[in-house]
């Protein structure tokens, strides 16, 4: 089990190093990327433009020697430009299918919410479900899925917002920020020739992959533990600042993050602080803040680390 | 510093050393008392300078010649006026070492020069002060110096006026650090283990001064229980007694029989019944002595000298002059000297008028009578006017005319006011002197005091005699009950002043000492010692009274031709009473009676007399301090429970309870959990203050065991290490 546990870790460590030869200084961002993909998460990526979302799906589909496809919506994209449509080929004379960018295994999707509500939908049910039905055909999508989408938080002309119901789905929500002077100048030296991202090689292969988002299931979570994120979710559906508190999904999502939080950490278990660590990113996309601690200047994130400070941390207390 | 027998610690040679030289205070502070010391501090001085040199680093060339230097100012400060080591001093100092040499090979010793013995004395601490150096911080042996400084202390007390309740208390005190200090030196040293501030030293000392406080405390304040046996004095002086026929022992504050030296009251008075003098009487009577006029505030001295006359035999003396008031009945005594002891003086009884059988010396003032010719053990015969003290005459005598020396109203300056105090409460409402005395007289009885020979203290250095007794012992016996007497009657001008003599003795039934018809024989043993009180009224003049409780006054009191007064006043009926000689006055059984009274209530209230509120609230206050010190360190026992615990169990509840009982202690010591923060937090906050990993380290065991539920009982050893060394470094 120890060693096995090294072997997976160090597998993961090399993944979440490469990545960041072209994510400078991005390693937390990294790192989450990394979890959702073990834990078969997908992540939104909320961040203005120009600070590396698309490049760091990107660098995540080079290491991993996955099929990476790019939606790029527009609002006047059609669902089936997602999911691919049947074609009458004439010279065989049946239907056969065009499978969409969802049929890859890494897809992002960028500028999502500048699409139709319709087409939005299209990418998410297929998110959760993992297989689509075209024209009565369902079809498995392939394995690993993930899919990393991108909105932009300062445009909100002529988008469509995504319904709560919908930011449900994913299981992280990600910010970049800029990077630091430091970091900036660097990046501009690793980039001055060519491009890092066009020069790093895949180091982990699809098998791999599967094994250890199996693996991470196994992940051992203590009852002290369960319990501690029950009790985080349920402060959210108690606290006055929200309208609307964390859903059984949020407890498993956040369940499922600390996991994959715990195994790249190479622990073959959870502690507290894999559910300290996770609980922003699986929460602040799944709270409404009320209005009156928004005119009182509260963002999600003060209220959910507010929550965690006031939970007490699970304890064998003897 | 020289101090360095162990170079890692030299605060502690210091302390070891600085103890030696304390021990040796203790040394020369007794000698100022128990012998003709004087000085004292000269010595001190001396033996702090001889420490001083000893322990500064210099060659020895220049040591030595230092402590002389210092050794023979000494001497010129003390006996010389010369200047310091001219040539005249010189040679002074010159002849008399070589008197004394000489005497020296003489052999005789008590003719040494006082210069000399200071000399050899000085030298002789001299010595002593390189000795301690080397037995305390070279060897490191000090038990043997303390244990000798105990048996120094306490032999002293016992058998001298030293007093070492306080000496033992610092002995004890000093001994104890020192002893600790040096244990815990060995031990530092056997862990190698480096002391090097002074902070980390006195966390050392902490406990050991802790312990020597509260055992010290405790010491003084508990209870004590009386001497288990008797006291091996008395027996030693009175073997000593009989080989020095009762002279050696004289000015000792033990009292035996009848002495001259008065100076000095208190202390135990001893059981002695060696018979002085037989007396052929036809009652028996009080036998004076001499009186003494002048109170110190500790004892008696005489500075009213009166003059001497001398008598022929069956002369009529001028001895005890009454006036015509005063009626007297004739009657006689004969006195058969025994082993008279301390007695040089002749005994006689109140309104003796002559000695028939040889001529004497007398001197009305102190009431001394000398024989002038024979030994003072030869038997006499004396003719006696038995005087009966009109009381109408008393009561009328008042507060004006006396024709007595002021010398009989004299009291110390340092006499303590409440005395005074006292005296007008007992005479109030009393309108003439007379009344006033009897008052003062019966007032002991009245209010409890308590004869006792045995546990009487001396008064300390500041004390009254009298006024401790009236105020705080209340008990003793006829000196503290005649002294006190004298001097509240002195209070209340009147003049008065302190008997000496026997009381009338036993009923000597068996000895036929005297073949008179009538009469009784009476032994007077020393036992019968006795002191009383006179009190002067004009017109009748020196009047005896009897303070004492348990005693009763022997003189006739008259009322002329009132009657019924006579009947009234309790005292007088017993007093015509005693014309029939009663075993009850003779002092033996009556003293027996009040004796076992004493045993009684002393063995009850021995305990707690004494113990004061003061005392209590001493025992309580440390008892406070005791289980705060526990409460204060109960983390510290907790763990070492703890500690045991997680030895000999190696579960994960152990170690689970054990980690709790961490958290407790880092929350104590200010290391608090804050609401939501994680162990491994927290553990990354402790170290980055401790500067180290092991709480982190620690953590992720307990992450293991509690988070990932496995078994690690096979890594005990690392985790019983982790969680000692922090608690080790917590508490220390």
């Amino acid at each position: 089990m120890e060693t096995s546990m090294m072997a997976q870790h160090s597998k993961i460590e090399r993944l979440v190093a490469n990545m960041e030869k072209v994510m400078i200084g991005k390693r937390e961002a990294v790192e989450l990327t990394v979890v959702a993909l073990l834990t078969e998460g997908h992540v939104l990526l909320e961040d203005v433009p120009g600070v590396g979302k698309t490049m760091l799906v990107r660098s995540l589909a080079k290491s991993l020697d996955l099929d990476f496809k790019r939606i790029q919506f527009t609002p006047d994209l059609l669902p089936s430009d997602v999911t691919g449509m049947s074609v009458y080929n004439q010279k065989e004379m049946t239907f056969e299918f065009r499978a969409g960018p969802i049929f890859g295994n890494i897809v992002l999707a960028d500028e999502i919410n500048r699409t139709s509500p319709k087409t939005q939908s299209a990418l998410l049910e297929s998110m959760e479900e993992r297989n689509i039905t075209v024209d009565g055909n369902t079809m498995a999508l392939k394995r690993p899925f993930f899919v990393m989408a991108t909105q932009n938080p300062i445009e909100y002309e002529g988008t469509y917002a995504l319904p709560e119901a919908q930011l449900d789905r994913f299981l992280l929500k990600l910010q970049l920020g800029y990077p630091t002077l430091q970091e900036e100048v660097e990046m501009l030296d690793r980039t001055s020739a060519v491009h890092p991202v066009d020069q790093i090689e895949a180091v982990m292969t699809k098998e791999e992959v599967i094994d250890l988002q199996q693996e991470v299931k196994h992940t051992h979570l203590s009852q002290h533990v369960k319990e501690y994120i029950v009790k985080i979710i349920h402060q959210t559906r108690n606290h006055s600042m929200l309208d609307l508190g964390a859903s059984p999904r949020a407890s498993i999502a956040l369940m499922r993050a600390s996991k994959g939080y715990a195994f790249l950490q190479g622990r073959d278990y959870v502690i507290p602080d894999d559910v300290k660590q996770m609980a922003p990113h699986v929460l602040s996309h799944r709270l409404l803040v009320s209005s009156e601690a928004r005119f009182e200047g509260r963002t999600v994130t003060s209220i959910v680390n507010e929550v965690i400070n006031q939970t007490m941390v699970p304890m064998d207390r003897g | 510093m020289r101090l360095n027998g162990n170079p890692a610690h030299p605060w502690m040679s210091l302390i070891l050393y600085v103890g030696a030289m304390l021990l040796l205070f203790e040394w020369i502070t007794p000698l100022e008392i128990v012998s003709d010391t004087g000085y004292v501090h000269l010595f001190y001085l001396f033996v702090a300078y001889c420490f001083l040199l000893t322990a500064i680093h210099m060659p020895v060339w220049l040591r030595s010649p230092l402590k002389l230097v210092g050794l023979l100012f000494i001497i010129h400060y003390l006996f010389f006026d010369v200047t310091f080591l001219s040539r005249e001093w010189i040679g002074h100092l010159i002849s008399d070492l070589q008197v004394n040499i000489e005497l020296f090979s003489g052999q005789n010793w008590m003719q040494l020069t006082p210069l000399f013995r200071t000399l050899l004395f000085l030298i002789l601490l001299w010595m002593l002060s390189y000795l301690l150096y080397y037995w305390f911080v070279i060897v490191k042996r000090p038990l043997s110096f303390i244990v000798f400084t105990f048996i120094y202390i306490t032999v002293l007390d016992t058998f001298t006026d030293y007093s070492a309740i306080w000496p033992i208390i610092r002995s004890f005190v000093i001994g104890v650090s020192i002893l600790g200090v040096s244990h815990l030196f060995k031990m530092a040293e056997n862990e190698r283990i480096r002391i090097q501030s002074f902070r980390v030293l006195m966390k050392w000392l902490a406990p050991l001064l802790i312990v020597i406080v509260v055992g010290t405390s405790i010491g003084y304040a508990a209870p004590k229980f009386d001497p288990q046996w008797p006291d091996p004095v008395p027996f030693l002086q009175g073997a000593a007694e009989e080989g020095f026929s009762g002279s050696g022992f004289q000015n000792q504050v033990q009292r035996i029989g009848y002495g001259e030296n008065d100076e000095q009251l208190g202390g135990g008075f001893l059981a002695d019944d060696t018979t002085v003098f037989y007396a052929s009487a036809r009652t028996s009577q009080y036998w004076k002595v001499e009186t003494k006029d002048f109170y110190t505030g500790k004892g008696w001295e005489r500075t009213v000298e009166g003059e001497f006359i001398e008598g022929a035999p069956g002369e009529v003396l001028a001895l005890q002059p009454y006036d015509i008031d005063v009626e007297r009945i004739p009657t006689e005594s004969t006195i058969q000297m025994v082993e008279p002891g301390n007695l040089t003086k002749l005994p006689y009884r109140y309104g003796t008028t002559s000695f028939t059988d040889f001529p004497v010396k007398y001197n009305p003032e102190t009431g001394e009578v000398n024989n002038l010719s024979g030994s003072p053990s030869d038997g006499y015969h004396i003719e006696v006017m038995r005087p009966n003290f009109p009381l109408n005459t008393l009561r009328e005598a008042r507060n004006l005319d006396w024709h007595v020396s002021d010398a009989y109203l004299q009291l110390p300056d340092s006499i303590p006011d409440r005395i005074h105090h006292l005296t007008q409460e007992i005479i109030e409402g009393e309108e003439n002197p007379y009344d006033q005395a009897k008052a003062i007289e019966q007032f002991f009885t009245r209010d409890g005091y308590e004869y006792e020979t045995e546990d009487v203290p001396v008064p300390y250095e500041e004390a009254d005699f009298v006024d401790q007794f009236l105020f705080e012992t209340k008990r003793g016996y006829c000196d503290h009950y005649s002294t006190s007497m004298v001097v509240m009657l002195r209070s209340a001008d009147i003049p008065a002043r302190w008997v000496k003599g026997f009381t009338g003795g036993e009923l000597a039934n068996q000895a036929n000492v005297f073949d008179t018809e009538g009469m009784n024989t009476y032994e007077i043993q020393n036992n019968h010692a006795h002191s009383w009180v006179e009190a002067y009224f004009p017109e009748v003049g020196w009047v005896p009274f009897e303070p004492t409780v348990g005693f009763s006054n022997q003189s006739d009191f008259v009322t002329g031709e009132d009657t019924e007064d006579l009947l009234d006043d309790r005292e007088e009926t017993e007093d015509y009473e005693q014309d029939i000689p009663e075993p009850e006055l003779d002092e033996g059984p009556e003293q027996e009676e009040t004796e076992e009274e004493d045993e009684n209530e002393t063995a009850g209230a021995s305990d707690f007399s004494g113990y004061t509120f003061v005392k209590w609230l001493v025992v309580i206050g440390l008892s406070l301090f005791v289980l705060w010190l526990i409460f204060r360190n109960r983390y510290r026992f907790l763990s070492y429970w703890k500690k045991n615990q997680l030895k000999r169990n190696p579960d994960q509840k152990t170690f689970v309870n054990a980690y709790g009982f961490l958290l407790k202690l880092l929350s104590n010591e200010g290391y608090r959990m804050k609401s939501g923060q994680t162990l491994r937090e927290f553990a990354t906050h402790v170290d980055r203050q401790m500067g180290n990993s092991d709480m982190s380290s620690l953590t992720s065991y307990y992450e293991r065991a509690v988070y990932r539920e496995e078994d690690l009982s096979n890594e005990n050893d690392q985790i019983d290490r982790l969680w000692n060394k922090i608690v080790r470094n917590l508490i220390a």
